[in-house]
Parts: C-alpha cells; sequence; structure tokens
C-alpha cells in the first residue's frame, strides 16, 4: 500500500437546526462556480479536504447532518469519532439561534466530552434581514467557553477560516495530550490508559487496514 | 470500428503524457476551478468500463432519465484519505459519486461501497 500521505485526519460535523445553510456550507451553490444538476440532486455526503497547519498535513473529512435534524434522530451514532462539531444557526431567523442551547445539551449528550466546538451564525451576507446580533452570537459562545464566527456560504465569507481555526484548536488538543501522554508514563495506570486512548483516537489510524474501519464506523 | 481504434489511440497517448510507473505522474485537479483532487504519484492507472453520468445533462431529457457515457481510464484509489479534496454523494445503487470538494463539479468518478475504493475518470479531470 502506498505511505502514508499525511500526519492527522479529523472528523467534524455540521449540526443545527434545517434552512440554517449547513448543507449550502458543505456544498456550495455559486453563482460563478459550475453546479452540475446531477450532484445537487443526489446531495453530498461528506467530502475530504487536506489543510496544512504548523507544518503538518491534516484530512478534514467534513459531515453534514442530510435531515436528520428534522425528525430529532441525531444521535451516538451521528456523533460517533466526531472531534469536531460547527453548531450553525442562520441570523434572519430567531428560532434557530434560540435552539443553539438545545444542540449543545444533544452533543453534550451523545457526543464525545472533549469535542472541539465552533458556534457559526451563518447568511451574513443577508444584513438587511438580520434578527440576532454578532454580540448576541458573541455573548452566548462566550458563556458557553466556545468560539464564534458568523459566515456566509452564499457570498464564501468566513467558511475555510472557520474550518481552519476548528482544525487547528483540535490540532491544539492533540499536541497537549501527546505531551501528557509522554509525561505520564510514571503516573498511574489509569491515567496512561486514558491518555495513550484519546492520544491515539486523535491520531490517524495506520494506513494498513485501519482507515478502512474507521470508515465503517462512520457509515451509518 | 473505427471509433473504437481511436479511443485505443487516445489511450496510449494519455498513458505517455501522464502515466509513469502506472500511476499519475502529475497532480490530477478539477477541469473547472482547479482544486487539487490528488497528489501526484498517489493513483494506479487502470482500464475498466463503466457508465459515469454526464456532468451535463441535458435539460430536455425526459424526466428521472439519467444521461450516461462510458468511460473506460480511471485512476484507482484504494483508500479515501488519499485524497487531497473531494466530495463524496449520499449512496446510488451501491455506489457514491465523487464530486469537486470546491466547486461540486461531477461526477468525477466513483466510489464503490463494497471494495471503498475509488475511481476518478481521467477525461474528467485536469493533469497539472
Amino acid at each position: 500500500m502506498a505511505k502514508k500521505t499525511y500526519d492527522l485526519l479529523f472528523k467534524l460535523l455540521l449540526i443545527g437546526d434545517s434552512g440554517v445553510g449547513k448543507t449550502c456550507i458543505l456544498f456550495r451553490f455559486s453563482d460563478n462556480h459550475f453546479t452540475t444538476t446531477f450532484i445537487s440532486t443526489i446531495g453530498i455526503d461528506f467530502k475530504i479536504k487536506t489543510v496544512e497547519l504548523r507544518g503538518k498535513k491534516i484530512k478534514l473529512q467534513i459531515w453534514d447532518t442530510a435531515g436528520q435534524e428534522r425528525f430529532h434522530t441525531i444521535t451516538t451514532s451521528y456523533y460517533r469519532g466526531a472531534m469536531g462539531i460547527m453548531l450553525v444557526y442562520d441570523i434572519t431567523n430567531e428560532k434557530t439561534f434560540d435552539d443553539i442551547v438545545k444542540w449543545l445539551r444533544n452533543i453534550d449528550e451523545h457526543a464525545n466530552e472533549d469535542v472541539e466546538k465552533m458556534i457559526l451564525g451563518n447568511k451574513c451576507d443577508m444584513e438587511e434581514k438580520r434578527v440576532v446580533s454578532k454580540e448576541r452570537g458573541e455573548a452566548i459562545a462566550r458563556e458557553h467557553g466556545i468560539r464564534f464566527m458568523e459566515t456566509s456560504a452564499k457570498a464564501n465569507i468566513n467558511i475555510d477560516r472557520a474550518f481552519s481555526e476548528l482544525a487547528e484548536a483540535i490540532l491544539d488538543k492533540t499536541s497537549g495530550r501527546e505531551a501528557d501522554a509522554d509525561h505520564a508514563r510514571i503516573a498511574t495506570v489509569a491515567y496512561c490508559t486514558s491518555a495513550a486512548v484519546a492520544a491515539s483516537a486523535a491520531h490517524m489510524p495506520e494506513p494498513e487496514g485501519a482507515p478502512d474501519n474507521f470508515a465503517k464506523t462512520l457509515a451509518f | 470500428m473505427s471509433e473504437v481504434e481511436n479511443s485505443e489511440v487516445a489511450v496510449e497517448n494519455d498513458q505517455k503524457d501522464y502515466v509513469e510507473d502506472g500511476k499519475n505522474k502529475l497532480n490530477v485537479k478539477c477541469k473547472f476551478c482547479g482544486s487539487k483532487i490528488l497528489d501526484k504519484k498517489s493513483a494506479k492507472y487502470i482500464t475498466l468500463e463503466k457508465d459515469l453520468p454526464l456532468m451535463q445533462q441535458d435539460n430536455n431529457r425526459k424526466e428521472g432519465e439519467i444521461q450516461n457515457e462510458q468511460i473506460k481510464e480511471f485512476y484507482h484509489v484504494e483508500n479515501m484519505y488519499t485524497f487531497e479534496n473531494i466530495g463524496f454523494t449520499h449512496t446510488v445503487a451501491n455506489c457514491k459519486y465523487l464530486s469537486c470538494a470546491d466547486c461540486d463539479a461531477g461526477p468525477v468518478g466513483f466510489y464503490d461501497m463494497d471494495t471503498k475504493h475509488s475511481y476518478v475518470a481521467l477525461s474528467r479531470i485536469e493533469h497539472a
């Protein structure tokens, strides 16, 4: 098999009420781009994107919820293996902003507890229809100790930056863990085990067979 | 059939230009936006006969009809994480179609759900 051509793999999810533009964040129906009816009819399940951060080549696997949010069926299987979550609301729709708190609760219940989160106030190109101020977005993010950004999938504002920042936050955590794991050898067995498990979960599995298993756990 | 002969000649020419040691000699990019799909020398060149839906479907086609074309040359990618940037559609008949991760142009190939291998059509990408 070919040599490993990347350092890390991060699985990221897009979460939020339907209609907030999650699919547009993943699948950009941009006017100046070539769009095909065939692909837009079927829809995108996930994307793989490669970014370089601090000399590390990182593969991002980004998943959409595929309408499951409408039926409140987002549960543990969807969150499994997720290392980052983009929590999206629509700045022109009050309810989607109020629901952020519900989504945070859902994440607490079902996702890995150390998953890195980021709140996105999407559709920031529609200033004339805005009902949620940027300050309120910042306030709720601060309250929960998570990152915040306003984005526009349509005008391509801050989308790539949001993904890079989330990836960087996960990278920070991962490097912290690596250092912990190194220093933990003389500490208690329990601590060693949990740190090692956490570090290996964050690391890209070895190319021989492991990515396939990883892919299987993602197929739901 | 002269058409078949022509396409075989084209295959040989393509191989000379783009294939080295059975792999893609050059980077593989999106034809429309230039987004990098595969790093050079990361995928195996293979021939395989497979129908892929056209990237631009005729607007006057019958409802529900899908216009296909047969593709014979592919880059074979065993591990999906080999891709630099790529989109996977929802599953249709045990396969997912591949699209450009940046402009969503596609299908540029397909992903087989059984083998978990991906196939990128040479005629739907650009070498650079």
